[in-house]
Parts: C-alpha cells; structure tokens; sequence
C-alpha cells in the first residue's frame, strides 16, 4: 500500500476508486498548455460540487488540492493520533484577543477537502439569515433568496443522501430527507429529555451518512471514528459522493498539488495556476479560475497572487479580501450519568435541538444551536485536562467512567467584524509562499451568546439528570467568511454568482463567501451554493457572458 | 465505482436474483395446476375465469383435513420465521430481558406442533397442539405490549424515529399470527364428516380467508415500516408493499363474496405471495452483502442487516390463504 502523502495517486490516467481496495478508475487528463475551461482550487465542500457539476454540463475542470487522495477502506486508521494526517496543519499565526485554534477543528487537507473528516451535520440556514441585516438587525445581507436556496438545499440533500428525520420541527416545510434519521444513541437520548424538559424541540440530526446501502457505499456501523476519516465509506463526504462522479464525467482531479499563486494577464483577467507538484512548480492554463480553498486558504491565496497590476491581491478592490473572518462557537457542557451512556457509539451528534434558532426572544443578535456529543477517549482527555484541570489520578479515575459521560456542544453565530481577519505574515511555508496570520477577538455581542447558550444547556442537562457538570467555555470551529458575497462591489468580494467583481473569470466557491455565518454547521449551504453557481456558470456561457 | 447504485459482485447478485424470481413465476405459471375433484379442465390461463357456474360441493371431510393441515403448515412456516427472526434480534439485543426467551420458546413449540398437524390426517383437535397455538397466540399479545411500553417510554413517544428503531412492533404480532392459524386449525378439525366446516359458527373458509386477510395486511405493515426506515434504497422493496396488500384484497374480496366459485385469480396472486416470501430472503441475502464487510463479516451483517428470515411470513400467510380458498372454492356456504 502506497504512502498517499508521499507521491500523488490521481496520476497517469488513472485516480484512486474509493470503493475499492486497490482499484482504480480512469481519469481524463488535461494538457498544462491548453487552457481548461475551469481550474477550481480545493475540492471540499464547494470545490467538489462545482467541478462535478461543471464537468457534468459539459466543461473541461481540472480540480487541484494540496492534500493527498486518500482510499478511505485502506488509509484510515481507527486511531486518533494517526488521523492527524487529515488535517491542514501547516504553519499559521494566530492571534487577537482570542486566537483561534488551528488544525483538525476547522481545515482539513485531502481530495474531499474538510469533509473527509467533517462530522456530517447537515443543516439548513434558517430563511431570514440570507437577509439578517434588513430582517434581523444584524450582520449583513446575502443576494440570495431562500426560497431559491431552499431548491438547492433539497438538491445537495439528495446528491449527499441525507439521513434525516421524516418530519423536521423548524423552519418551512422541506421535501423528505432521501434517507431515514439513524438510530440515536445514549447521548443523543440524554439531549431529548433535556430538551423535552426545557419545552423545546428536537430532532435526529440531518447527517450525511447513509441508514441504508447507496450505490457502493454500506449503511454505516456507528463505530463513531467519523472526524478521523470513516473506513467504511458511509460518510457521503466529498471524496465519496462527488469526486467520483467528476471523474466519471471527465474531470480531472490533481492531489498533492498545492496553488501557490494565480497569474493575471495584460488585460487583467486571470490566465491559469501555479502549482507545486512532485516536487516542482508548473503552470496550468485556464479560462477561468475559482479559488475554493476555505476561509484561510482563499483569501490567502488571493492576497499571495498580488502583481504589479493588483497589489492589494487579487478581487480585492473593496479591501475585504481577508476580512470578516468568522468561526463559530463551540461551548459545551459534559457531565456523568448513573447509567452507561457510551456515547462514543455511533456518528458524534444524533439529535439537535435548533430552538435558540428560532426563537428570537433574547436580548442578543444571532442564533445557535446544540447537539449531542461523543468524543473519543484522546479528545476527552483534552477536554478533562483543558476545562477541569485534571492531571495524574484524578484524571485516570474521571477517564474510567468515560462510558457514562455525557454532554452538549453548542454551534452558534458569531458576527462579522473587519478587524477579524486573515493578513499575510512575512515568514514562509515549505512550498516559500507567506503564510496567514489570523487574528480573532470576540464581541461583546458572541459573549453574550455563548452565556446564554450555556446557561440553557446546562439547565437542560441537569434536567434529564446528569451530574458533576462542567462547562467548556472556550472552544471555536467552523469557520467563514475573507470574500464575502453582496449585491455591491464597493461592500463585498463576489456577487450572487460567487463571481468576484473585479475578475470577470475569477470566483469564489467556498466557505469563504458567506456574509453571516448563521446558527448551524456550514457545509450544506456551501455545497447547495456550489450547486447553484454550476447552474449559473452554465447558464452565464449559454448567454456568451463567461 | 457507484454513487447512487451499486457495482459489481452486488449487482450481479442483484440480476440473477431478480432473473430467478422472474424464471420462477413463469416456471409457476406454466405449471400444470392440480385440478380440483370436480374440475377437470386445467387452464394454462389461470388469470381468465375457467367457469362460471358454481362448482358442486364435495362435503369430503378429508377435504377438510386437508385444509387443516395445510394451516398447520403455515403457521409452521410463519413460526419457523419468527423463531430464527427472533433468535437473531434478541441475541443482538444481548437478551438483557429475561422475558426475551419467551418468544423462542413459544415459536420452537408452535413449529413442533404444526409439524405434527401437517402429518396428522385425523379429525378432531388436538389438547396439546391446541395448548401450544393458544399459548402463541398470548405470547404475541403480551409482547406487542411489552413493546409498546418500550416506546412508550422513550423520548419522543411513538415518533417515527422510536416506530424504526424501537423493539418493533410487528415481530410479536407475527408469533400471534402462527398460533392463530394453528388454532383455526384445531377447530376446522373439530367439524364432524359431512356438514361444510364452520368455526364458530361462521363458515370456515370465510373466518379463515378474512383472519388471513387481516394477518396480511399487518405483515405488510411491518414490512412498510422497515422498508421506509431503510428509505425503499431497492425498487424490489416495494414489492412487500404492493404484492400482498392486493393478495390480501382478493382474499378478503373472496371471504366476503360468493363461495363455491373458483378463484384463480386470487389463488394466483397468493402463489406469487407464497413466492415472495422466498424472493424475500433473498433479496435480504444480498442486501447482508452490502453492508460493511459483505458475508466475510457475517457474524456482525446478519445482526445489522436486512433480516433473513423475515420475508417467509407471508410465505406462511399466503399459504393459510390458499387453504381459506380451497374451502371457500369446495363450500358454496349460501
Ligand atoms: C472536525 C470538523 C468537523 C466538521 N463538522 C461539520 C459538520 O458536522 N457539518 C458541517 O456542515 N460542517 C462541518 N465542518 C465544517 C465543514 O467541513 C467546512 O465548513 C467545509 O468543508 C468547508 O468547505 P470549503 O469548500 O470551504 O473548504 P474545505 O472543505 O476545507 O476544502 C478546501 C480544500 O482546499 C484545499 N486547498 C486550500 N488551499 C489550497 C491551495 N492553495 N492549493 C490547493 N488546494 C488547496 C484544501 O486542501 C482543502 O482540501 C467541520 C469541519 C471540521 C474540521
Ligand atoms: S460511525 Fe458511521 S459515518 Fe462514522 S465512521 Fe463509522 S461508519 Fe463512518
């Protein structure tokens, strides 16, 4: 078995079947000096849909990642150190008030992009945060609409599989899940009567991993390794439910192979990508070009691209490239319960409740939601050393009880600020490009939202009877944001289209465009937005206007 | 390489089953039909009406008996799916309830019995046989009930969610449904040489015919909710739903209608149930390939995977059927 990190695999007219051991499928490859219609520059979750479907309407894509091809039923270990190969762990500063954390929390590395080891929520926004600043007060508009967002929702749903519930409490009515919710656990049992107890609703949690056999893929086997890489292919990531299908129309897809810069031509639009690749850096001409690389990496990207004719970096007439990063809060609250729990079985968050979603009685902007929890042991230890201080004995006697602990973690909003942002240091990485500084301080209005979200959650949890409880106050992941989208150049980056303003042939498709964040996990909307931008693309060239 | 339908050794298996269901009807259809005692003429059309005119009443107690034993033969049939279903189900569940030997129990004994009914060409009902069936037909009862106060219990009531994932209700219903036939059995026994069978009171054929009907429409029931919850992935997993309920109709249909008449299409559609049942399996043995593992793994897939002995149930319940019409056919009641 190769070594995915050490040589590419999509090579040679060929690229890695997922599905089996040692098997390939064909790849069409695409000649460096002819320019592609599409060079798409990560392939998670907005890279994967796009070059899917741009593929699949007819266009030639070649899709680049820095990260390794991994075959899911050999590579990935049930280990949770071994799986740190999963992740973007290259250097990066950190700071403000509240340095986010890097690595296998928010940005993965790998054909599939972070979806690879995503924990496969998959939630809708709720209608008004398209339009939160007009509606709500708050953040900023998207030029979206929902109702045409609620189409491609149900359109990504289907493409992922959904395992969903048969009916879902909020927000307008949605088509039925194309799968059925899977089986909740202890965990997920003890979140339904807290929440029963503090009258709100809650449902089985929306997961992309499939109650049933898909194609090749088994139903899954609730072993709970899903943010370590799922062995079995359950997991609809990226790497599973679309590359597969993006090669099968003719696309091709490049691993290890990281974008260091995109070149503009004389009049100004972008001519093709350079990238590193075994070991050298080469060109690939394109007709257009869409960065997907995730809220670090694209702005990063773009700013590392500046040239005499764009200084500032590329798509960056408004000055926003980079700026209003967001993560999402993270708190939790653990506890113990008499019973066993074991909560490690299983996909980590089988019920939700979205009530603070949807609720808008509370004297702070923005929404959350909680979820059940199931960290393994090693993750566990963190949190035990991390929130409680415990160390030596103490620690090994808290670790004995691991199957009857408990807990919530909470996805919540966290608003847009320009001095939140990604800048370019001066020191350099293994490839020689500069590498992001990331600067992080919450507001007083995320405070007030993580307060309130742990206020609920732990009288919930006490109310269905957990002990010892305790708190983690301080943990962030998903993140958005660096090229938002808007309906005016001077204010955003892209336009509806993910197309940036100042390139004509240069997009945006990622995390990175939302102007708000929202209550709920963000990859859904990523990819129902991807869906939505091939839709566009295609119909933009049948008009002539690419 | 397969996003939304699977490749390979699957769909092989897949092909060839559905080619061997396909071969098997026809190999079915062409079948000379054994033509009853008072009906020589043998249709290679079954689904056209051979004749119009009532067919003369046999009053032939050994017809009875036969019907009998042919019941016992399908609660046996449905008993012997439910000892292994359950069997399976409840050493998944790790038996952490005493109570779930009980369901074991009461099927091997239900099985016994109807093996000695289908050998057994004497009139008359047997106590021990009749014990056994009664005590199955309980046995179900009580477990539906233990398995509603289950998910009565979990959050979210009878949601849909605890309705899938819940001990289900349908499998103890499924214990009642064999003992049920068993004792239908013992009473069609208990009527003397040459009066028509009544149970009851009520026409044999008929009370027999519509309990069938009824146990049917249950079982498709319990196969519709397990064939949602797995999201009907396989267009076969419609077949459960649309096949017996018609199966189910046309026997009610007969029940309730004229008797003395032949059926041949009802007594049809019943042989394709009887069928399906086996196709059932089938199709559960390849959908056990196509969890995580495929039969290397069988020790984990036969627990996770569709369940094997499952589908027979309308097996055992299309055959009760086909003995509910034979004396509907042979007994003008009116
Ligand atoms: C542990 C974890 C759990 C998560 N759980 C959930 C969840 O349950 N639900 C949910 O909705 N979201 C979840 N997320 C978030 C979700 O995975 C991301 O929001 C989403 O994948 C982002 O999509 P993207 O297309 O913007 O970027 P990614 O999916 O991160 O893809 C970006 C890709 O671009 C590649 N790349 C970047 N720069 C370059 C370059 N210069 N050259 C070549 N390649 C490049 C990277 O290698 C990467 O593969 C989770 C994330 C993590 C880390
Ligand atoms: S629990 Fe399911 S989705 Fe998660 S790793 Fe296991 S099989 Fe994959």
């Amino acid at each position: 078995m190769s070594d995915p990190l050490a040589a590419p695999r999509a090579i040679q007219g060929r690229a890695p079947d997922v599905f089996r051991e040692g098997g390939w499928v064909e790849m069409r490859e695409f000649s460096e000096s002819e320019a592609v219609d599409f060079v798409v520059i990560g392939t998670g979750a907005g890279g994967g849909p796009l070059i899917t479907r741009l593929a699949e309407q007819g266009f030639s894509v070649v899709g680049f990642d820095a990260g390794p091809y991994f075959r899911p039923l050999e590579d990935f270990a049930s280990d949770e150190t071994a799986q740190n190969q999963l992740y973007w762990l290259d250097e990066r500063i950190v700071d403000g008030e509240n340095p986010i954390r890097m690595g296998g929390n928010n940005s993965g590395k790998a054909v599939g992009g972070s979806t690879v080891h995503f924990a496969m929520v998959s939630l809708r926004f709720r209608p008004e945060w398209f339009k939160s600043r007009s509606l709500l007060g708050y953040g900023a508009d998207w030029p979206l609409d929902w109702r045409e967002m609620w189409d491609y929702y149900g359109k990504a749903e289907r493409a992922l599989s959904i395992s969903g519930p048969v009916t879902y409490p909020w927000g307008p009515k949605r088509p039925r899940y194309p799968y059925r919710a899977h089986e909740m656990n202890g965990a997920a049992e003890v979140l339904a009567r807290g929440a029963e107890a503090m009258g709100y609703k809650w449902s089985p949690t929306p997961l992309a991993t499939v109650s049933a056999p898909r194609g090749d893929s088994p139903p899954c086997v609730y072993r709970g390794f899903c943010r370590f890489g799922c062995s079995t292919n359950a997991k609809q990531s990226q790497l599973v439910a679309f590359i597969p299908r993006a090669l099968a129309a003719g696309a091709e897809i490049r691993d290890l192979a990281m974008v260091g810069r995109i070149e503009t031509g004389a009049d100004g639009r972008a001519t093709g990508v350079h990238y590193f690749r075994e070991g050298r850096w080469r060109f690939q001409r394109a007709r257009n070009v869409v960065v997907a690389g995730y809220a670090i990496e694209t702005p990063r990207l773009l700013l590392n691209s500046a040239n005499d004719r764009y200084p500032d970096g590329l798509a960056n007439s408004s000055g926003l490239v980079g700026r209003n990063l967001m993560t999402q809060s993270n708190q939790a609250v653990y506890g113990s319960m008499k019973d066993e729990v074991r909560w490690n079985k299983g996909p980590p968050s089988l019920s939700i409740t979205e009530h603070w979603n949807y609720d808008d009685r509370k004297d702070f902007f923005g929404g959350y939601c909680w979820m059940a929890q199931g960290p393994l042991p090693i993750e566990w230890v963190t949190v035990l050393t991390g929130s409680l201080g415990l160390w030596g004995e103490q620690l090994r006697e808290r670790m004995k009880n691991y199957n009857h602990q408990v807990g919530v973690k909470m996805v919540g909003e966290m608003l847009p600020n320009e001095n939140n942002r990604v800048t370019l240091a001066d020191e350099t990485d293994q490839y020689g490009l500069r590498i992001p500084r990331i600067t992080y301080s919450w507001g007083d209005n995320d405070k007030a939202l993580v307060a309130h979200a742990l206020d609920k959650m732990q009288t919930s949890m006490e109310l269905a009877g957990v002990r010892d409880t305790f708190q983690q106050v301080d943990d962030t992941n998903h993140l958005a944001g660096t090229a938002r989208m808007g309906s005016d150049p001077r204010s955003s980056v892209v336009n509806a289209d993910c197309r940036s303003w100042d390139i004509p042939n240069l997009w945006v498709c990622d995390g990175s465009i939302f102007p708000t964040t929202g209550g709920v996990n963000p990859s859904l909307t990523i990819s129902a937005i991807a869906l939505r931008t091939a839709d566009r693309i295609k119909a933009l060239a049948d008009r002539g206007e690419l | 390489m397969g996003t939304s339908k699977p490749t390979g050794d699957t769909a092989t298996a897949i092909a060839v089953l559905s080619g061997a269901t396909v071969l098997g009807g026809v190999a079915l259809a062409l079948r000379q039909p054994r033509a009853p005692a008072n009906d020589t003429r043998a249709s290679l059309l079954p689904w056209v009406e051979r004749s119009k005119a009532p067919a003369v009443p046999p009053l032939d107690s050994k017809a009875t008996v036969r019907a009998a034993r042919r019941l016992n033969r399908a609660a046996g049939t449905i008993a012997a799916s439910v000892l292994v279903d359950s069997a399976i189900e409840h050493y998944r569940g790790a038996f952490h309830n005493e109570a779930m030997v009980t369901p074991l129990i009461s099927a091997s004994l239900s099985l016994l019995a109807s093996v000695h009914g289908t050998a057994d060409d004497r009139r008359g009902a047997h106590v021990a046989r009749d014990l056994v069936y009664a005590a199955a037909g309980l046995t179900g009862l009580v477990g539906t009930g233990f398995h509603i106060y289950n998910i009565s219990r979990k959050p979210g009531g009878f949601s849909w969610q605890n309705l899938f994932y819940s001990a289900p209700l349908g499998a103890p219903a499924a214990i009642s449904l064999s003992g049920m036939l068993g004792f239908l059995s013992e009473r069609l026994r208990n009527n003397t040489t040459d009066s028509r069978p009544t149970i009851l009171g009520r026409p044999a054929g008929r009370v027999i015919g519509l309990m069938t009907s009824l146990g049917l429409m249950g079982t498709v029931g319990e196969a519709g909710l397990l064939h949602f919850r797995g999201a009907y992935h396989n267009p076969a997993m419609y077949l459960p739903v649309t096949m017996p309920p018609i199966a189910a109709a046309l026997l009610g249909a007969s029940a309730l209608g004229e008797a003395g008449r032949r059926k041949p299409l009802t007594r049809w559609w019943l042989r394709f149930t009887a069928l399906l049942g086996f196709v059932g399996s089938g199709f559960h043995i390849i959908g056990v390939a196509r969890n995580m593992g495929g039969w290397r793994n069988w020790k984990q897939n036969l627990l996770d995977g569709p369940p094997i002995p499952a589908p027979p149930s309308f097996t055992g319940l299309a055959l009760a059927g086909l003995a509910a019409l034979g004396l509907l056919e042979d007994h003008p009641d009116d």
